[in-house]
């Protein structure tokens, strides 16, 4: 593909997803938006544009390289132990009021936000994770919005993971999935309102993604922040919980902190008590993997079997302390657990 | 005064234990290191609001600062 630089900040180059909308307008069809753009407009993500009638993105940036534990993302049925070499570009089709990470993943919106990074170089990322045994990540802002650099990671062999809003079409899930390992998913929301309140989008095809992505092979995890007003309540937290238990209770489920920042800085931090609460209910409701990551100490994060109880995975802050798992299954009943080993 | 340079790292140091939650419900928690290094002198921050500690690390001076990312 070509590079094309249009202004002092990204690099822009045609991108994937798009189609033809008469009057030299595009629609993009990466993410349920759908945009449809005028020649120069930009998408809601801020990283996709018509230009002249092509849809070209800036997505295939590089703006952080980190290389950390997969248990961070979070990931607990994915290669326990395993780094991930994560790249990140600025960007996100959401406008999340809580985003820690806004001052990347909310470049267009926010004059804190600049354009940060370089064209990513997949082939020099690929054989800096292959010699440090890692694996391909992409999160700290929104991973869909860069399904050309993500094809692209692929194609040098390392197994890709994504940290995930959902928010992505059917047609480019069917493209990608191949591509991937596995996915983490954030369910922010119980209802459309709250969902759209908070994000700016709408929950409905969040949960089509799940089922997409999980029909197409791609192993997929949850993750719901604890956020006031929004997801904290346990009548949200119990709604979820029943919505993932009818998809399959053996999703594993990582319940998250919130921590008072960006535009929600007058609420209260997570408190450990509502934490252990929302992990009972989800309990409760079927779900056979409930995690909670540091709030609740190992207990929160360790693996047992869900039929013998054999504890299988330990886990430190972050870590993987000790893996029993014999090929993917329980020592004490051959169990196999669900997962990606 | 000059804006402040944020720069995303890998990793930091944890100033506070998960068993603290719970005696700061209101997250008004801060922990500050102050380390002398062959680079000059290192700050370190931990805090349950972000806002609180970057107020305190901004006040004490103009330096780089930097910040894990979630994910």
């Amino acid at each position: 593909m070509d590079d094309v630089t249009l202004d002092a900040g990204p690099r822009w180059r045609t991108a994937m997803f798009a189609e033809t909308a008469g009057g030299g307008r595009v629609r993009c069809t990466l993410c349920p938006f759908r945009c449809v753009l005028a020649d120069g407009q930009s998408g809601v993500c801020k990283v996709r544009r018509n230009d002249g009638g092509t849809l070209r993105t800036a997505s295939y940036t590089a703006a952080v390289t980190h290389l950390t534990p997969v248990e961070r993302k979070p990931f607990y049925h994915v290669r326990p132990g395993a780094s991930v070499l994560t790249v990140a570009g600025p960007g996100c089709s959401f406008r999340c009021d809580y985003c820690i990470n806004s001052r990347l993943s909310q470049y267009g919106r926010d004059d804190d936000a600049p354009w940060l990074g370089e064209p990513a170089r997949p082939a020099e990322l690929a054989a800096e994770a292959a010699r440090a045994g890692a694996l391909l990540g992409m999160s700290y802002s929104e991973p869909s919005l860069a399904p050309e650099l993500t094809l692209d990671l692929a194609a040098h062999g390392v197994p890709v993971v994504w940290k995930s809003n959902g928010y992505v079409t059917p047609e480019a899930i069917a493209v990608l999935a191949p591509a991937l390992l596995a996915v983490n998913i954030d369910i922010k929301a119980a209802d459309e309102a709250a969902h759209r309140r908070l994000t700016g989008a709408s929950l409905g095809p969040v949960w089509k993604a799940v089922e997409e992505f999980r029909a197409a092979g791609v192993w997929v995890e949850l993750s719901t922040p604890l956020i006031p007003g929004t997801s904290a309540s346990p009548q949200t937290i119990s709604v979820i919980a029943a919505r993932i238990a009818s998809i399959d209770a053996n999703i594993p489920w990582h319940l998250l902190r919130f921590t008072p920042d960006y535009r929600m800085r007058r609420a209260a931090p997570t408190q450990p008590s509502a934490l252990a609460s929302a992990r009972a209910i989800g309990r409760e409701a079927g779900l056979a993997f409930v995690y909670v990551e540091r709030a609740l100490g190992s207990p929160g994060r360790n693996t047992s079997c869900p039929e013998c109880g054999t504890q299988l995975v330990d886990r430190g802050v972050w870590s993987m302390v000790h893996n029993r798992l014999r090929d993917g299954r329980c020592p004490g009943c051959e169990f196999s657990m669900p997962g990606r080993w | 005064m000059t804006a402040v340079q944020h720069v995303f790292t890998e990793s930091l140091p944890d100033l506070i234990d998960a068993s603290e939650y719970s005696r700061y419900p209101d997250g008004t928690l801060v922990r500050i290191r102050i380390s002398v290094t062959d680079a000059g002198v290192e700050i370190l921050g931990d805090g349950l609001r972000p806002e609180l500690i970057e107020q305190v690390l901004a006040a004490i001076g103009d330096g780089p600062m930097e910040q894990m990312l979630c994910g």
